[in-house]
């Protein structure tokens, strides 16, 4: 009887990885395209995560909240009375719709505080010093406006 | 010299370092946005000048000094007089500090002598003006030069301090 000598004998083994390992047992050669493929498909995956977070750091219901308190209580700081300052709030708005808050609940103001409320746990509030009669309105026709109308105390 | 012949393991290698460098790549952007939005925004420079604008329209109307600001009823009431209210939100215990605080001086131009004087607000937030760091509240000075009817001339200074720190830094 004949013995046969192992293949590997003399040979040195090749060490399996994770980029060298075969996806398509079939075809050999197709090793370096699936390596390709995997490579791109985790970059992308890897660049969609990170505009992701951008995205959801620049568009947040916080920074949304916190930006339109300032911005409303140094309107109401600058204005006079008889004035109607108008407020294109599109973007809080929509979220406040997406977290399913009112719309013409987003301002309101009580005493010389302005407070913007995106969602049921949140809020931001900011003062402003101008003693004027100030009423917040959301704008019923488009929908995506506030007006402030400001009176003499 | 030692030749490369297997040139698949280089690239797995480079592609190694192509994902470390993506990684420092996406921490540095992640702790530069977390840092920049983290941050709330600091309006105090603006509602200090918006405070001082505002104190100036009600000292003098038209170029000219209104006549009540020397009157000592309107010293007393300074803060009234000038629609403004002081009252801030309840938070960070603001209510009991005070956040604000106003001052006006005036002086007669020539002599430099002081007419009239009068403030309201919260005066330990004075002391802060001369201190530099953060944390501290922000103020402002100004003054500008007005006439009466009679054409005498005033120099009026104009103090605002906005504190609000917890709010706008961080």
């Amino acid at each position: 009887m004949k013995l046969r000598k192992p293949k590997n004998i003399g040979k040195r083994q090749k060490k399996m990885s994770f980029f060298s390992y075969n996806f398509s047992p079939k075809n050999r050669k197709g090793t370096i395209l699936m390596e390709n493929l995997i490579f791109i498909i985790l970059n992308l995956v890897f660049l969609s995560i990170l505009i992701l977070f951008l995205f959801s750091k620049m568009g947040g219901a916080a920074v949304l909240e916190e930006r339109y308190a300032k911005q409303i209580a140094l309107l109401l700081d600058s204005a006079k009375p008889g004035m109607t300052i108008s407020l294109d709030m599109e973007d809080a708005i929509q979220k406040a719709e997406k977290e399913e808050w009112p719309a013409d609940k987003v301002v309101t103001i009580e005493e010389n505080v302005v407070t913007v409320k995106l969602r049921e746990k949140g809020g931001y509030s900011y003062s402003y010093f101008n003693d004027m009669k100030t009423s917040p309105n959301f704008n019923l026709t488009n929908k995506k406006e506030y007006y402030f109308v400001i009176e003499e105390k | 010299m030692k030749i490369i012949k297997n040139k698949i393991g280089a690239d797995k290698i480079i592609s190694v370092y192509w994902f470390v460098i993506l990684f420092i790549v996406a921490a540095a952007i992640a702790y530069m946005v977390i840092s920049f939005y983290g941050k709330p925004y600091d309006i105090r420079e603006l509602e200090a000048n918006a405070l001082t604008n505002r104190i100036a329209d009600c000292v003098s109307e038209g170029g000219y000094i209104r006549n009540e600001v020397l009157v000592q009823t309107f010293r007393e009431n300074f803060l009234e007089q000038c629609n403004l209210n002081f009252e801030v939100e309840d938070t960070y215990g603001w209510k009991e500090q005070g956040q604000f605080y106003a001052e006006i001086e005036i002086f007669d131009f020539n002599s430099k002598g002081k007419i009239s004087g009068m403030s309201g607000g919260n005066s330990n937030l004075k002391e802060f003006c001369e201190v530099k760091g953060e944390k501290i509240p922000f103020c402002l000075k100004r003054s500008f030069y007005v006439i009466d009817k009679k054409n005498a001339q005033y120099q009026v200074n104009i103090l605002s301090i906005v504190r609000k720190t917890e709010k706008n830094e961080q």
